[in-house]
This record gives C-alpha cells, structure tokens and sequence, in this order.
C-alpha cells in the first residue's frame, strides 16, 4: 500500500518544532508509546533513530519488522496541525555509513547517546488528524453525532 | 568429498513448511539458519558487484588477490541487522547451496529460481589495510564482523598436540599446527594486535565489541595457568586504549577454575565470558571433544562455566554448543527427536544455574568433514527451544546477540524477549 504526502505534510513532520510520537507493539499485543524526536520522513520513508538497543520500541520494532505489524507515529505541528502515519518497519540499519552518519550526529547532541539502528518504517495509512479537518469530515459522514445544544437556532429563542 | 544427500528437498521439510510450522519464529533467523546450514553461492552477475563493492572478503584475497580473481565474502548482513557468519561454500555438496543474484544492482538471496530476501555484505572498516609499526596490515592482526573485532591470543589449540585429542568437528588444531609450520608464531604479537584495536575504535560507531578468544593452552601448574597468563599479558597490550576498568569484552576460552576466573576478571576488566561446552551430553562430548574429556572432562567443565556466574554474574556468562553434532554418526544420536529432547532437557540444566546456550549451526569440516548437518526443522526447532528455556529463566546475554555475535539463531530471537 503506497502512501502519498503532500509536501505541507512532510514539512510539518520534518520540522524540529513538530511533537513526534510512536506507538508499537510488542509480541504480546501490549502497546508502548514514546517520543522520538528524531522521526523524519526521507524517500517515501520514515526513518527513525533509536537509540537504545534495550529500549521497548527498539524490541518492539523488530517484532513489527519480522511478523508484518504495524506501528503508528503522531505528529503535532507548532500550530494546528496533527497528522498520523502508520506504516510497517522494513529495514534496520545497525552498521554502515549511515548508520555511523547517525550515530556521530547522535553524539554531537549528546556524548553519552549511542544509537541501535538506523529504522525504516514503510507508510501504510495516513490520517489527518488536525482538529478542524477532522470536526469537519465528521459533520460531513456522520451529521447525526454531535449535541444538539449546538444546532439550536437562537432566533428561536429571541 | 561431502556426503551429497540425494533427493534431499524430498526427505525433509521444505522452508515455506519450516515457516509455515514455526510461526512465532522470524522468517529472517530461519533463512539465514538454512544458509548457513546450506552454504551459499554467489551468480556471476553478484559475483562481479561484489568484487567492485568495498566489502570485506577472506584475507588471503584481500591481500594477496591476482588481477582477475574473484574475492571471497565472509559474511551476510540480513535487513534487521542479522548476520550470518561465513556460509559461502559453507556444507558445500550435502545439499543444494542458496544462490545470491544481483537484481537493480541489490543482492538477493534466491534458492530453485524464488527470490528469498535482500541482503548484504560486510564492509571493510577503515582500519583494515592500513599497517602496524612492523609492518603487518591490521586486517590480518584483528578481524572484524559487522559490529565486532576478533582478537585472537594463540593461534594453536593444544588439545590437537595428542593425536585423536582435538575435537572432530574441528579445523582450528589442522589449521594453527599448519600456520606454525610455515613458521608463523603460535602467539599473536600483542603490541600488534594493541596497534589495530586502537586503530580500529578511532572508526566511531563501527565496533560494539571486542571477542578475545584462544586456542586452549593446557601448561602451567594448573591446566590453563598459562592461557590464563597469556590472556592477561595481551590485555596488559589493549587496556590503556580504554578508559575504563571494565572492558566491553567477550572472552571465549577454556573452562577455567575459580582462582584463574577472578585473576583474569581482576587484571582485564572482562565483562563477558564464554566457555563452550560443544556437546549437551556427556557421552557423545567424550566421544566427540576427547581433549577436553580427557583434560578436564564433561561434569567438570560443566562446573567450572556455572562457577564462572558468581565471578562474572548472570547475564555475563554463557556456553556455546555445535548444534547438529550430536547427530553425527556412529555414536551419535539415531534420531531429531532424541536429539532435541535430550539437548533442551540439559540445557535446561544449565539455564537453572544462570547459564544460557548458544548455539552455531555446525559446517562440517575436520575429522567430521564426512558428516551430514541435520534438518532445518531441527535447527529451528532447537533454536526455539533453547529461546524458551532462556525466557523462562529470564537469562539475558546481551554480550553474545545479534549484534555483538550474529552466529546463533537462538539468540538472535531473544532480541526481542530480553
Ligand atoms: S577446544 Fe576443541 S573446538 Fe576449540 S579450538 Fe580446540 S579442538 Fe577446536
């Protein structure tokens, strides 16, 4: 399932400013969720750095990369915007020259950062999730949700 | 000459059953098992990528590789960060070998014509062909793994010094009794090896881990006084690259006793040990690992690696078998059956005294070199079974993953138990 972004969605997602989240499952179902700063989107890809090798999500990923699972990543703009993507990890780079790219930037953050893998999540959803686009597709699906105290015409009342 | 298998896709389950049967273990740990099982070859196309790639091939063609030769790759590395470790020719002429072709100039591992998975080789780091003071190129001092350098001490295992003492499964005593012939020295030059290894860990992110192993020594006043004083002497050699007292270090070494444990924790700052048992029954180790049967023997070397938890504690010790030997015949066990239950039944053993197995799939070479590896359901069922007993322990051995090691299956799932 290939996914498409616009380039206002890869700009948000790519933005240092932007809250990143990722949820995972491990091989019992459960779910763990964490923030990973450095999600980005490269080449159709997400790519993500983790940088424990014990960590829930670096397990977690290798559980989705071996069985097909997906996991689902939010991302909160400075303004309104709120996108999620799920997508299945593919590859794991753990050596190379990108990987050791990864691993020195890492480093220039911190000294005591070391880095597991370099992730490669392929897209298999995309969801706008910023609030009024979402209030907006539902009024549209679904015009019976909602309370009525918001529909009342207030001429009515007059 | 291998023992070919005839009509041997007839006889046992084919991968897509292996898959099929095993669900809850990764399609990756189970190719790469029947690879290294198999052997792989390369197609002509891979062939010629590989030789123009800057991978790592076997030193006698690094470096001294002829105009037109082809170069010999070493290792695999699968897209979860797997390894396999050799395999190239590996079991050649027992069974049908996987092929890697190139296609859009990526390689793929393909078997009868079905495109398996993508894969890779191992890189050459940057240290490799660079030379020590004395000249050597490091690469044929210290070798490397993806993640790993591979620092040996002696070259010579003297279990082979008494003919019919090696262990049968073997090639370690052919090989360094043949290096030393050649006037090769039987010690590694530690000031040499010190040379490479800082050389190597300028590189930054390339190594997780430095392996220390050694050909047994028997002299001293106890057996291994002296592996124990040469181990020492070379870390004398590699500390002062290192700040800290406790070395990310996996030593694989003989049995030691409790005395030797913490004289050679206390002066290198060792933080893994490995001492391998090679055969999960008493009977077929005195058989097939008479050396070390006849030295130490099966309960005692058995002991010394359970003492080695208190000195090293658990998570930091492990033991390491030859997984398919224990069906080599004619002593071997009759059946996989047997086999798997009587192996998981004394790991188990081991697992209550805080020591995990490893296993490697065997390649049949040495006084076995006749020998048949068994099936790929009994490797993957053994690496399933040693995975369970290891998660109902909760025995973690970080120090020897995939990663660190990248030879065992079974560790290689555990990634995502521990
Ligand atoms: S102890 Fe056995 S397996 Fe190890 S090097 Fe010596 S002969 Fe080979």
């Amino acid at each position: 399932m290939s996914v498409t972004l616009t380039q206002e969605v890869i700009d948000v997602i790519n933005s240092k400013d932007t809250a990143k989240v990722l949820a995972t499952i491990d091989k019992d179902g459960r779910v763990n969720v964490a923030f990973k700063g450095s999600l980005h989107y490269e080449d159709g890809l997400l790519v993500v750095n983790e940088l424990l090798e014990t960590s829930q999500t670096n397990k977690n990923l290798t559980y989705s990369l071996w069985f097909d699972k997906e996991v689902a990543a939010v991302f909160h703009g400075p303004g309104a915007a709120e996108y999620q993507i799920k997508g299945i990890p593919r590859k794991v780079l753990i050596e190379g020259p990108i990987y050791e790219k990864a691993y020195i930037a890492a480093q220039e953050r911190n000294s005591d950062n070391d880095l597991a893998g370099v992730w490669y999540i392929e897209p298999t959803e995309f969801r706008n999730l910023t609030l009024p686009v979402r209030i907006a597709e539902q009024k549209e699906k679904y015009p019976i949700i909602g309370h009525l105290d918001k529909d009342v015409n207030p001429e009515y009342y007059k | 000459m291998a023992t070919k298998i005839e009509n041997w896709r007839e006889k046992e389950l084919s991968i897509e059953e292996v898959f099929d049967k095993y669900k809850e273990i990764p399609k990756i740990v189970i190719l790469k098992t029947d690879v290294h099982r198999r052997g792989y070859i390369l197609s002509e196309k891979a062939q010629k990528l590989f030789n123009e790639g800057d991978y790592q091939s076997q030193a006698d063609t690094i470096f001294g590789k002829k105009e037109g030769e082809n170069k010999i790759p070493i290792g695999l590395i699968f897209r979860d960060g797997t390894s396999l470790v050799g395999g190239y020719l590996t079991n050649y002429g027992i069974r049908d070998p996987y092929v890697i072709d190139e296609i859009d100039g990526k390689f793929y591992l393909t078997d009868n014509g079905k495109v398996y998975e993508e894969v890779d080789f191992w890189r050459e780091p940057d240290f490799y062909r660079k030379k020590t003071s004395k000249g050597t190129p490091m690469g044929e001092v210290v070798n490397v793994r993806p993640q790993r350098l591979n620092v040996a001490i002696s070259r010579v295992c003297h279990f082979w010094d008494k003919p019919g003492e090696g262990c049968k499964y073997c090639n370690v005593g052919i090989n360094g009794i043949d290096s030393v012939k050649h006037g090769i020295p039987d010690l590694f030059d530690y000031d040499e090896v010190a040379e490479a290894v800082a050389e190597a860990v300028k590189q930054k992110g390339r190594f997780a881990m430095i392996m220390v192993t050694t050909g047994s020594i028997l002299t001293g006043e106890h057996i291994f006084d002296d592996e124990v004083d040469e181990i020492i002497k070379a870390f004398e050699k590699l500390k002062p690259i290192f700040k800290t007292h406790d070395l990310k270090v996996q030593l694989i070494a003989s049995a030691y006793d409790k005395e030797q444990l913490k004289r050679l924790k206390e002066a290198t700052g060792i933080i893994g040990y490995t001492s391998d048992i090679e055969v999960l029954n008493k009977d077929l180790f005195n058989w097939i690992c008479p050396g070390k049967a006849a030295h130490v023997g099966y309960d005692e070397w058995k002991k010394r690696i359970f003492d080695a938890v208190e000195i090293f504690g658990e998570g930091n010790v492990n033991s390491g078998i030859v997984g398919g030997v224990e069906l080599a015949q004619p002593n071997g066990f009759k059946t996989e059956e047997e086999a798997l239950e009587k192996y998981l039944a004394e790991a188990e053993d081991f697992a209550k005294h805080g020591v995990p197995i490893a296993y490697i799939v065997w390649g049949v070479c040495g006084i076995f070199h006749n020998q048949v590896v068994p099936s790929l359901d009994y490797y993957v069922a053994l690496a399933k079974g040693l995975n369970e007993i290891n998660d109902k322990y909760n025995l973690k051995s970080y120090f020897d993953d995939y990663r660190r090691c990248g030879n065992h299956p079974n560790t290689d799932i555990g990634r995502i138990y521990w």
